[in-house]
Parts: C-alpha cells; sequence; structure tokens
C-alpha cells in the first residue's frame, strides 16, 4: 500500500478527484447513510468520470444521481433505499434492465467483511455461515465465484463460510474534522467507515472543517482514518447535505423527496442533475445557490444544537525522569551524578 | 368507540406488544422502528435498542430516519461499527428480537427483499438484503411486519432464510436453536408459525377483517387457527405517543410523499 506523507494535503474536490481517480477503478463509500461524501461524489459526476465499480452498504440518492450520469457501470450492494416504493421504476430498475450497470448482492455483514479482510491484508474472513443456504451466496453476479467460499475449519471439521478480501482503488470520506495531513476524525454512526477507508488503497477525504494537529493529538480516540492513508483533503462545510453529520446539521428530508421525485421521470432527473450538479462549481456554489432557492432560514433550520461530549483528558505530568531540580526521580541524582556513575562503571566508551 | 386510527397505527401497536421488557432489540427503518420506539416509550421501558450501523442504547425521541441517524437521540451509550454489531453483539447472541419488513415471504416465512422476476429479467429491486439475513439467522427471534409485500408460493430471490423447508431443516442448517420468525404481522392480520411442521398459520385478524380476504392473498392452502384473537386496537396512548414520534409513520409512505412533496413544492415557491 502507497503511503501518504505530505504534511499539507489541502486541495479542492475538484483537484482531488482529478488527480486521484481514473477511469474504470473501483472504490467504496466509506461512509454510508450517515455523513455521506456527497461533495466527492457530486464531483465524480461533474468530471463525468466513467466505467466505476462502486462497493455500497446502504444507498439512498448517491447510487441513483451515479447511475443516472453513468459514472459507475458495476454495483457491489447490500441495501439501496425505494424512497418511492415499489411503484415508482428507479433509475437503479432501469439501469439493471437496460444492461447499463451489472448489481452483486450482498449483505451488511458480509460486504463489510470483504472489507476488514482487505483492509488487514487477510486473503479471506469467516463470516456467520447462516446465508449459505440463501441466493445471496447461491446465485453469483459479475463477481462470479470471488466473493464466497465455504471451508472446513481447521480445528473442528465444521462447514465454514469465508468471503474474499478487497481492497477497492480508493475509498469516498466525509468527516467532521481533518488536519492538513488527513487524520480524519468521525463520530456519530461508525457504520462501515473504519474498514471501508482501511481496505482502500487510497483515501479522498473531505471534512466539515480542518483543525490543527494539536486537536488531533488531543483526541485521537476519534481518528478514524490515518493520514498515511489518505491522499487528498478538502475542506467542504456542508460536504455531507442531505445527509446528516453530528455536530454541524441533520438530514434535509424536503430536499431529498425533490430527488426522489425527479428521479423517477428521466426528464426531471436530467432537470435536477444540472442544477444541482453541472450548473454550480462546487459545494460552495451549490449551498449559496440552495440558499437563493430556498432562503437562508431553510437552511439554517437544520443546523445542529450542542450535545458536546465531555473531553477525555489526555494528560499526564509531561515530565521525564528528571525533576525540576534536575534530579532523576528514579536514581536520586543529577545528571552529573549519573554520567560520573556510567564513567565509574567502565559503561563509556572512549570514540577517540 | 375509541380514537380513530391509521393501519400503521395498528400494525405498529400490534408489533410493539410482541416487545418484552429488559430485551436486545435490533430494529431497521420504518415500521419496524416505530414499533421498538412504541414498546421502549410503553411496556418495555429497559428494552436495549441497537440498529446495525453501531448505535446501542440509542434512546429515540423521535423516529430514525434510517439505521444510521444518530439525530434521533440525546447520545447512546456503546458507539461501534457494523462487524462489531454482527460479530460481538449478535453472533455472541445478546440479540434478543429483530423486527424486519417483508417484500415476499413463503409459508415457512422464508423472505425476499432483493428484487423481482428473474435473474435477466429483473422487474423491480427491492431494498436489497441490507442486515435481515444475519439479523433474522441470529437473533433470537424475528418479528416480521409486511405491508405492501406478497406471499408467494416460491421466492423470486431468496434473501433472508426463515424456517427453511419447515421441520428441523433450519436447525440443521446450523442457525442457533429456537431461533427463526415468531410472527408476521400484515395490513390484513396476525400470522405465526406452528411448532413442529414450522409452517405459517392464520392466528389473528385485524377489526373488520375476514377469513375469505386473507385467504385470497395467500396462494397456498393456509392453515388457520382454532380460535382466532381480533388485533386490539390501539389505545389513545399509543396514538398519541406515535403520532408525536412518528407522523410520517402514522400516515404511511405513500400519504407522506404527497404530503412532503406538497412541501417541497411550497419552499420552492417561496425561495423563486
Amino acid at each position: 500500500m502507497e503511503k501518504y506523507m505530505d504534511a499539507d494535503k489541502r486541495m479542492t474536490a475538484a483537484e482531488a478527484i482529478g488527480r486521484f481517480v481514473n477511469d474504470g477503478e473501483s472504490f467504496v463509500f466509506a461512509n454510508c447513510l450517515y455523513c455521506m461524501p456527497l461533495a466527492l461524489t457530486h464531483e465524480l459526476i461533474r468530471q463525468g468520470k466513467k466505467n466505476l465499480m462502486a462497493f455500497q452498504q446502504g444507498g439512498i440518492e448517491e447510487i441513483d444521481q451515479l447511475i443516472l450520469s453513468k459514472v459507475i457501470d458495476r454495483l457491489v450492494l447490500a441495501y439501496n433505499f425505494r424512497a418511492g416504493g415499489p411503484r415508482i421504476v428507479s433509475p437503479l430498475d432501469r439501469a439493471i434492465k437496460e444492461g447499463q450497470v451489472a448489481v452483486e448482492e450482498m449483505t451488511n455483514h458480509t460486504l463489510l467483511s470483504m472489507m476488514k479482510a482487505g483492509a488487514m491484508g487477510y486473503p479471506f474472513l469467516p463470516v456467520l455461515p447462516g446465508i449459505k443456504v440463501t441466493d445471496v451466496v447461491r446465485r453469483n453476479g459479475f463477481m462470479g465465484n470471488q466473493r464466497f467460499a465455504r471451508l472446513p475449519d481447521p480445528f473442528t471439521g465444521k462447514d465454514t463460510l469465508v468471503v474474499k478480501g478487497f481492497n477497492p482503488d480508493f475509498a469516498l470520506i466525509h468527516v467532521q474534522r481533518a488536519d492538513r495531513a488527513g487524520n480524519g476524525q468521525l463520530w456519530g454512526a461508525m457504520i462501515n467507515s473504519k474498514w471501508a477507508a482501511l481496505a482502500a488503497k487510497k483515501v479522498i477525504l473531505s471534512c466539515e472543517e480542518i483543525v490543527d494537529t494539536e486537536v488531533i493529538m488531543s483526541s485521537p480516540h476519534l481518528t478514524i482514518v490515518p493520514s498515511h492513508k489518505v491522499c487528498a483533503v478538502v475542506e467542504c462545510p456542508w460536504g455531507a447535505h442531505p445527509s446528516e453529520v453530528l455536530g454541524h446539521y441533520d438530514y434535509d428530508f424536503p430536499f431529498r423527496v425533490l430527488f426522489v421525485g425527479s428521479a423517477a421521470n428521466p426528464d426531471a432527473a436530467k432537470f435536477w442533475l444540472d442544477e444541482w450538479i453541472h450548473k454550480v462549481k462546487d459545494r460552495q456554489e451549490y449551498i449559496r445557490h440552495y440558499v437563493k432557492r430556498f432562503g437562508r432560514d431553510t437552511l439554517e433550520a437544520f443546523r445542529a444544537k450542542p450535545f458536546k461530549s465531555v473531553p477525555a483528558d489526555y494528560g499526564s505530568t509531561f515530565s521525564r525522569d528528571w525533576d525540576d531540580q534536575g534530579y532523576s526521580r528514579s536514581m536520586g541524582m543529577t545528571m552529573q551524578e549519573f554520567v560520573a556513575m556510567l564513567d565509574a562503571k567502565g559503561a563509556l566508551i572512549d570514540g577517540n | 368507540m375509541g380514537t380513530k386510527f391509521t393501519i400503521q397505527e395498528l400494525i405498529v401497536s400490534r408489533a410493539a406488544k410482541e416487545l418484552k421488557d429488559r430485551e436486545f432489540v435490533v430494529i431497521g427503518q420504518g415500521i419496524a422502528m416505530a414499533a421498538g420506539v412504541l414498546a421502549r416509550r410503553t411496556h418495555a421501558p429497559n428494552s436495549v435498542i441497537l440498529t446495525e450501523a453501531g448505535l446501542l442504547g440509542i434512546d429515540p425521541f423521535k423516529v430514525p430516519l434510517h439505521i444510521a441517524d444518530p439525530t434521533c437521540t440525546r447520545g447512546f451509550t456503546y458507539s461501534c461499527d457494523m462487524i462489531d454489531i454482527f460479530t460481538t453483539v449478535l453472533n455472541q447472541g445478546y440479540v434478543d428480537v429483530t423486527f424486519l419488513g417483508v417484500g415476499q415471504i413463503d409459508r415457512f416465512g422464508n423472505m425476499n427483499s432483493s428484487y423481482l422476476g428473474e435473474p435477466g429479467n429483473y422487474t423491480t429491486r427491492m431494498t436489497g438484503a441490507g442486515g435481515a439475513p444475519e439479523f433474522i439467522g441470529y437473533a433470537g427471534r424475528a418479528i416480521l411486519t409486511m405491508s405492501g409485500g406478497t406471499f408467494v408460493e416460491k421466492l423470486d430471490y431468496f434473501t433472508s432464510p426463515g424456517y427453511l423447508e419447515g421441520g428441523d431443516s433450519r436447525y440443521a442448517a446450523g442457525m442457533p436453536e429456537g431461533s427463526g420468525p415468531s410472527v408476521l404481522i400484515t395490513t390484513r392480520g396476525v400470522f405465526k408459525f406452528d411448532e413442529t411442521s414450522k409452517e405459517m398459520y392464520l392466528a389473528g385478524l385485524h377489526p373488520g377483517v375476514t377469513v375469505d380476504e386473507i385467504r385470497a392473498e395467500v396462494p397456498w392452502d393456509l392453515k388457520i387457527a382454532d380460535r382466532l384473537e381480533t388485533t386490539p386496537a390501539p389505545t389513545e396512548e399509543e396514538i398519541a405517543i406515535l403520532r408525536s414520534f412518528a407522523p410520517d409513520i402514522t400516515m404511511g409512505r405513500k400519504l407522506q410523499l404527497e404530503v412532503v412533496m406538497k412541501q417541497v413544492i411550497n419552499l420552492l415557491s417561496k425561495g423563486a
């Protein structure tokens, strides 16, 4: 795996997607349902990326948006909302029927186990075997037999079910905060984020705010993706809208319904994509357009009220063995006495 | 005469009664979520609600939009990831109950929530498996609700294991002894599963529904319990809780889309 060591990886979403995404690659959504990386997803669409293969645990609107824009042609999927119910023909329905996209059916547990195995560098990982009787295991899609296998437990001989480890080319993730190097901190619903991000060969990260590394150093338990995995850091307030981000904003249900209503009809869908993706340059313009269209109050109504986590105290005495008077706490001597002792014991080497 | 109620309120109230206090319950979205929340607000205040997104011990003040919606609760007690939920919580036997919504169901409670039609001849994609196969596979029992789904002789796609071919076949396939669907609540009645054969039978009717109406929806020769319960109407308290918690569940999805669409149009005209 490539190590990304730059201290400052800040760039625009356009630069990040332009530099790090190639047509035909595979990628995973390292947030699903919650805190979705929608600004980054829209950039894939804006740049007309093609023939991507997507891993998605749980989709809401982004799958239909990618399908309508012909960005993905293979989809490994555990769950995708049917917001309109079975009466509405969704873009995904149409694309499957017309052969525009191939779908591989997985479960949440097994899809994420593929990522976890990949993240750990394991060739495969055992999963709960109950589903071996179902079509999820029995019917293969475009991945053929590269998902499940049955093996005897080497210790008991019992039949077990394993999934293959995967390492997607890149992951998209949106988080509350990160430093310039990309140490990304996420809280709320952790779902698949850790394993999906760590499985990917590189992570394109957007965040609500960039913070000093000092903030990260005082709260490392919140870091979900370490900077060496991250190739690009995009500061992007409202970057997950219309999904929710704890500490920042709630989901915007009416806006979602606007897309769902549009998606059912190809012309209306094209109009929506033009208005909210192609005719805006980036997320900032998208938000400006939103405010113009619906009013500042409509947006502000989704703003989160604070409910602060009690900070964990990462403090210690911050002192070395030598105390303020220059005495060692463990030896009861000064530095001078210490060196004299080393000399007396014959522990010092004369290099001349 | 009690307060008038919607069919969704009846289903949610009946489903909520299946949950006992101090149980661990995994909930999905929609009706199932509302049933779990209602139970916790009424007779099961010490139940522990968790979702597969890694939210354990949530105390919802509204029905979450989806399984990963942390805005439904003012904090929670354990934040973990989805693998943790399926392994350290579910696989270790901590989950007593799972609520699940049904797309297609057969006589042994096997379910399809993936797609309708055949491979190469898709007609409609439903939601996909999500966490359903493992939850129904390994939770202590499953409480099923169905509104808009169908009974079928043969599933188009076998997503989630009920009692397989009936009898002991589920447990012979390795799923925990005693687990499986315990009840199915539809828009018309309540169904249970025979203790030995594991075949589904009609156990109760919603007010005003006849056995013939149910038979017309079931493509096999449905067995009927000797004594049919009549589903009790939701109480005033339950209705009040539901309407304040989950007006969207109360009205159902079709009406919800219509109402919210109207709101969107209002917003659009306000900005223009």
